[in-house]
């Protein structure tokens, strides 16, 4: 049965207002953006925990709020589970006892067999009589899925189910925790704060910033097509610059920076024309940057190239990577500080071409690799943002 | 000890376990109320029950007796219906005990109840559990150690209680007359070694709840 969720809500708070509008399938959907920016409220709300001022909540056809008919089903009979951040798996109770918690009130023996099934799958077998301060982290992570997914819930909802962890362990029950989901076959809701997190779990993406929700979208589309420059502000997106535009078709778009013509592909499924000479945001990334090299001659000027020339004003080791920030030839204040562009190379190709002696470069940038910005939102919700 | 003496002990013993038994079962869910919930007069309670903390014991023993003394607001109708009065009866000792030590085991168990994770609640509610059912099988297991700790602190109180209990229960011995009523007594009467031998004993009384509630409520969980 399709589980597709509906959700509308809006929460006022002291100095916050929450007011958003989304919906998700039968998947897992990740609900990404900054600390602070209602992610969790969102889930509380979800739960039951927490009531909304005013909106609708639809699971599968199955209303669990909805403010105009008094509609607010108390969080014991939602059927949803909930992953707490940190887990929180009860302290005084064993591992079994933690993953029947939730199958109070079925008979003894389905809820000995049920226990016995969801410890055998999380691969929690012999840990029975533990407690969750005698187990590892990953454990712990089962546990809590074991026990949010016991009941059966018709959606699992996760709170940075990762936050917490170092980088090593994060890594792996990461890669756990996308096997679970897929595994369980159920609906998921998943906030973090983390885009890696959330491009490697969620299917589909919803950006929250300030309690508004700014792009929902699969996640390659969001990845790759921002649905305006906040949105990729949040993601973390470098290179976010600044343009006017010159000529634009549905298939391409044409642009004037730092006194250059920018070609760049635009997308004809968004149908995006902006007036010649507005203004317009676009993005690069890095690592999309080339560096053209000295000894292969001059580089096709008709291979879908944007040619620049500039030189390295600074530059950052990352160890198996480097950034140069480089300032373009000719006049005008740089676009983002003292730099125009940053380019990320690899260290081998940082060592081959002996980027540490030769600070002059020419660059090439293909135009499918600039990646266009509507500065007006093209989403309903962010109708309301003004 | 003479009988009168070990008649005070026992009837300390008693009344304190008598207090401390009524605290429990009035200090816990008022504690768990106060942590928990927001209700009208929430403040008004929290003020009622952390006076007898700061007034002089006489103080609120004449408030006792205001209220339950045989021409007392509930004193007297309940003389008239029953022709029995709680003043100057042991049970006068557990009343006086039971309000003085009450503070003491309602701001334990509500900081207790304070510092439980509400998430942990919240997984209870999200996997089916009542409130009350959450309290009992959750917030409370969880809040054991300072819940422990202000039982054995109340029991500790109403060992000692001194003020209020001969305001309300007064002096007599054999029947309400305690352990510190007894002491204060020997006093009096220029008994100085039997006020020391009684000091000594609720001194060794105090010690031993003290050691035990540390066991108890050290223990992890």
């Amino acid at each position: 049965m399709s589980q597709r969720l509906e959700v509308c809500l809006i929460k006022r708070l002291p100095g916050f207002t929450l007011d958003v509008e989304w919906s998700a399938g039968d998947d897992v959907a990740v609900l990404f953006g900054p600390s602070g920016a209602g992610k969790t409220l969102t889930l509380q709300c979800l739960a039951g925990l927490l009531r909304p001022d005013a909106g609708r909540i639809v699971v599968g056809g199955r209303v669990l709020f909805d403010s105009e008919t008094g509609v607010n089903l108390p969080p014991q009979r939602r059927g949803i589970g909930y992953v707490f951040q940190g887990y929180a798996l009860f302290p005084h109770l064993t591992v079994a006892a933690n993953v029947a918690f939730g199958l109070r009130g079925r008979p003894r023996a389905e809820v000995a067999r049920r226990t016995a099934e969801v410890i055998e799958r999380m691969g929690l077998g012999g840990l029975e009589d533990r407690r969750p301060d005698e187990i590892s982290g990953g454990q712990r992570q089962r546990v809590a899925l074991g026990r949010a997914l016991a009941p059966d819930p018709a959606f699992l909802l996760l709170d940075e189910p990762l936050s917490a962890l170092d980088v090593r362990l994060r890594q792996s029950l990461r890669e756990e925790l996308a096997t679970i989901l897929m595994q369980w076959q159920v609906p998921a809701v998943l906030v973090t704060h983390d885009f890696q997190e959330a491009y490697r779990l969620g299917d589909q993406i919803v950006v929250y910033e300030a309690g508004q929700v700014i792009q929902t979208a699969p996640r390659s589309e969001l990845l790759w097509r921002p649905a305006s420059d906040r949105v990729a502000g949040i993601l973390g997106i470098r290179n976010i610059l600044r343009g006017t535009v010159v000529k634009a078709s549905p298939e391409r778009i044409q642009l004037r920076w730092r006194g250059r013509l920018l070609e760049a592909v635009n997308s004809p499924t968004r149908s995006y024309l902006p007036e010649p000479d507005s203004p317009i945001a676009f993005f690069i990334r890095p690592e999309y940057v080339r560096l053209i090299r000295k000894d292969r001659g001059a580089a096709d000027p008709m291979h879908h190239m944007n040619l620049l020339s500039g030189s390295i004003v600074r530059e950052a080791d990352f160890g198996t990577t480097f950034t140069l920030f480089i300032r373009l030839d000719g006049a005008g204040s740089p676009a983002q500080g003292d730099y125009d562009l940053e380019v990320e190379v690899p260290r081998l190709v940082y060592e081959i071409l002996e980027i540490g002696r030769d600070r002059r470069w020419e660059l090439s940038m293909h135009r499918g690799s600039i990646q266009v910005l509507p500065s007006a939102p093209l989403f309903p919700s962010g109708e309301r943002a003004g | 000890m003479s009988p009168d003496h070990l008649s005070a002990l026992w009837l300390s013993i008693k009344v304190s376990v008598a207090a401390t038994a009524l605290n429990g079962a009035i200090g816990i869910p008022l504690a768990y109320l106060l942590a928990r919930r927001r209700f009208r007069g929430r403040a008004v309670v929290d003020l009622l029950v952390t006076l007898p903390l700061v007034l002089p014991p006489t103080v609120t023993g004449y408030y006792l007796i205001v209220l339950l003394g045989r021409r007392g607001y509930l004193g007297a109708p309940l003389y008239e219906l029953t022709g029995w009065t709680v003043a100057f009866t042991w049970y006068a000792a557990v009343i006086a005990a039971t309000v003085m030590a009450l503070p003491l085991l309602v701001r334990t168990a509500r900081a207790a109840i304070e510092s439980v994770d509400p998430n942990f609640e919240r997984a209870a509610f999200t996997l089916g559990r009542s409130e009350w059912r959450t309290a009992l099988e959750v917030t409370l297991p969880l809040a054991r150690n300072g819940i422990i700790a202000g039982l054995a602190l109340a029991f500790a109180r109403a060992l000692g209680e001194f003020g209020a209990t001969i305001m309300l229960a007064g002096n007599i011995p054999g029947k309400t007359q305690t352990l510190p009523l007894s002491i204060y007594t020997a006093v009096q009467t220029g008994e100085a070694g039997q006020a020391m031998s009684l000091v000594g004993v609720l001194t060794l009384l105090s010690c031993v709840v003290v050691v035990a509630s540390g066991r108890l409520g050290a223990r992890p969980l």
